[in-house]
């Protein structure tokens, strides 16, 4: 990722369900990595959907969260904000806050029985990869994963992060404004 | 605009809007034939037209349902979605990345150049290269593309991503050229030269790229003797007694059904679609649809042998500051056995936003963790190529309807059963390989090959051929069983060519036309 200039971009919206229908649907090789421990929470502490699930779930969401895609250089934030929409529908969704309770449950078991604790408290990015492994088909891990994906390198407000420029039509396009460039080749 | 009654039994019916009867329409308008064009999906506006790759993905494609079956990872990554097509007027136009190439001589004759291939359906095409010269020409001047004779415009200038394939393909010996590409590099046919957005493939805002939805349609509108019926879905095709087409009933987007009687019917609807509507049009005159004596309705279902390649590299690159396809590695487009497979394939070099890398890099269910976070962190160090290869046709791979499953018109959903020939494999292992030695001999880090992805060159499946017993369609795209019903899309394919398939679709269209044109004229339909 680099720091380029910000650009100011219209807000993204709409078609959730045939992006998850385009989505979908498996193979990857995981590293594990250092991990950095975060005290915070996926849903904002004073959420409605972050009491009714719990102070506990509600990191382990989130560590989840940084597991799935991770990115060591990007604050929680942009996972917090990722999930802010599917906290709010499990406000008012019962069916959505049971796939998300029942399914912290079931990562938990599933870490208890490989490492004899919760899963938050699994030190390694490795040993955690495996539990997320042992729950990759399961609804709850698909659903968080979908809207990571989406909610991260969809991002518009991060896109500048990863050095994609987004929309370029209302800019003129990079006729005049580099396509052509490149030092090192 | 031109407003034709339900029972005018004078007119050519055509089904689609797309490269095939967006084309047919304006051809047959220009010689004063007047037809009513059905399109499935709604009338974009240019305004609607964003550079945002999801954004335009739920816009525009064709979301309907159906089934991808077989071994092939696409129906575990990507069960409802076999293609990536547009339901719109302008089809599959809106959303083509413009590459415009002519068929190679040997690949209408892939029969002959080969013999029998185990496994495969191979046959030659009825026509030739030499045949389709005339029609190449005047399809790439319709559509104005750059780097040929017919247009004399330039190519489009090199891009970072074009220079650092160029310079790879030049380190290992194999011949990179820029794209042919039907995007105006200069004014020309009341249309914008290319700005270089980067999102050819999310539908061109400026108008640069030829798309039907803003060339051939209103032309075609502008001599009345066209109208276009956007949101209507086509439910059957009709027959008289004597077992000729007579008329269309279709759905508008209300639901309410409609019957437009017809002197000619078009079919083209993507090689999805057209084998469906023959199939849905099944009749006690014709049990097994219409058109289907052959039984190749449906079959031979083509997509080109694909796959991706992204290659990370130390420095930047900024892939997605170029057209879509800067350019291609055209060393193994021939038909060389000893490579290990037969015919060819392009490396096409093509980029992806961060979104759709995101979707793509390792698509399904596994698609997660530090290594692809880590790729994704190098988008802007990444340059890559699309592979295009000719696909073998296999009578298995084919287009079904399902047994019990009705989509929101009451149809059958269709069932899209595809996996690959061996020479598929082969081919694909080969361009993986050969990317990798390309993108290593310029510094790649780390090399990703990524599985094929929807399809969005999608044939074969009404094919064209010398015999009926072989085929659905004869060398004018008429079908052998009905002589006033005609399939103008990439569904006529007999074989799928390297080439991206568009200005083959475009050409046959063009041709097609001259050949209603003088069968009318005599009365023959």
């Amino acid at each position: 990722m680099n720091n380029d200039k910000k650009v100011k971009r219209p807000k993204n919206s709409g078609h959730r369900m045939s992006r998850r229908g385009f989505l979908a649907g498996s193979g990857a090789t995981l590293v594990g990595g250092a991990a950095i421990f975060s005290c915070t929470g996926l849903f904002a502490a004073n959420s409605k959907a972050a009491q009714k699930i719990g102070e506990e779930s509600n990191k382990t969401l989130l560590r989840m969260a940084r597991d799935v895609f991770p990115h060591d250089d990007l604050e929680d934030k942009y996972y917090q904000q990722v999930m802010a929409p599917l906290a709010k529908r499990a406000e008012t969704d019962p069916e959505l806050m049971e796939l998300l309770t029942v399914g912290v449950e079931a990562l938990n078991q599933e870490s208890r029985a490989r490492y004899g604790t919760a899963y938050l408290r699994v030190e390694t990015e490795e040993e955690r990869v495996v539990v997320l492994k042992a729950i990759e088909s399961s609804a709850f891990f698909q659903r968080i994963k979908g809207d990571l994906m989406m909610g991260i390198y969809n991002n518009p407000e991060i896109w500048a992060k990863f050095g994609y420029g987004g929309s370029s039509w209302e800019l003129g396009g990079y006729i005049n404004r580099g396509y052509d460039e490149i030092d090192w080749i | 605009m031109a407003k034709f009654d339900l029972n005018d039994d004078s007119l050519v019916v055509i089904i689609g809007s797309g490269a095939g009867g967006g084309t047919l329409a304006n051809e047959l308008a220009q010689k004063g034939i007047r037809s009513v064009v059905l399109e499935a999906g709604k009338r974009f506006k240019m305004s609607d037209i964003e550079n945002d790759e999801w954004k335009m993905f739920g816009k525009i494609s064709w979301l309907d349902k159906r089934y991808v079956e077989g071994p092939a990872r696409l129906a575990r990554d990507f069960p409802n979605l076999p293609a990536w097509i547009v339901k719109g007027v302008g089809g599959a136009t809106v959303h083509w990345a413009g590459v415009a190439m002519r068929f190679q001589e040997h690949e209408f004759k892939m029969k002959t150049t080969n013999g029998t291939v185990p496994g495969a359906n191979v046959l030659d095409w009825p026509i030739s290269l030499q045949e389709m010269e005339p029609y190449y020409e005047k399809a790439e001047n319709k559509m104005g593309v750059c780097g040929t004779k017919a247009t004399g415009m330039p190519y489009h200038g090199k891009s970072s991503h074009y220079k650092v394939v160029a310079e790879g393909a030049k380190r290992i010996g194999a011949h990179c050229e820029q794209a042919h590409l039907a995007i105006n590099t200069q004014p020309r046919d009341g249309r914008a030269a290319c700005q270089v957005t980067g999102f050819c493939m999310q539908g061109c805002r400026f108008g640069a790229k030829w798309s039907t939805m803003y060339t051939e349609i209103p032309k075609a509108e502008a001599t009345g003797n066209v109208e276009v019926r956007p949101e209507s879905m086509v439910l059957r095709i009709e027959h008289d007694t004597n077992g000729k087409v007579n008329g269309v009933l279709y759905a508008d987007g209300n639901g309410n059904q409609h019957f437009q009687k017809a002197r000619i019917v078009a079919v083209a609807g993507n090689s999805i679609e057209s084998p469906r509507m023959l199939l849905n049009s099944a009749s006690n005159l014709f049990p097994n649809g219409l058109a289907n004596s052959s039984g190749q309705v449906g079959q031979n279902y083509m997509t080109h042998t694909t796959g991706g390649v992204y290659a990370e590299f130390e420095k930047p690159v900024h892939m997605y500051k170029s057209t879509v396809v800067p350019g291609i590695v055209t060393e193994w487009q021939d038909n060389d056995p000893t490579r290990g497979h037969l015919a060819g394939y392009e490396l096409e070099i093509l980029h992806l936003g961060l979104p759709f890398m995101s979707a793509f890099l390792n698509p399904g269910k596994s698609g997660w963790g530090r290594e692809l976070a880590d790729s994704l962190a190098n988008y802007d160090k990444m340059a890559g190529f699309w592979i295009c290869g000719e696909d073998m046709p296999v009578e298995s791979n084919n287009i079904t309807l399902h047994p019990t499953e009705k989509d929101q018109y009451g149809l059958p959903v269709p069932v899209v059963y595809k996996t690959d020939h061996i020479n598929d494999t082969r081919m694909r292992n080969h361009a993986y390989a050969r990317s990798k030695e390309l993108f290593e001999s310029v510094g790649a880090i780390k090399v990703n090959d990524l599985p094929p992805y929807p399809a969005s060159h999608n044939m074969g499946t009404n094919r064209m051929s010398e015999h009926a017993r072989d085929g659905v369609v004869n060398r004018w795209g008429q079908t052998h069983d009905i002589d006033n019903l005609f399939v103008s899309d990439g569904s006529q394919f007999t074989t799928s060519g390297t080439e991206n398939p568009t200005l083959t679709i475009v050409a046959l269209a063009i041709r097609q036309a001259d050949y209603i044109e003088d069968q009318m004229k005599k009365m023959n339909i």
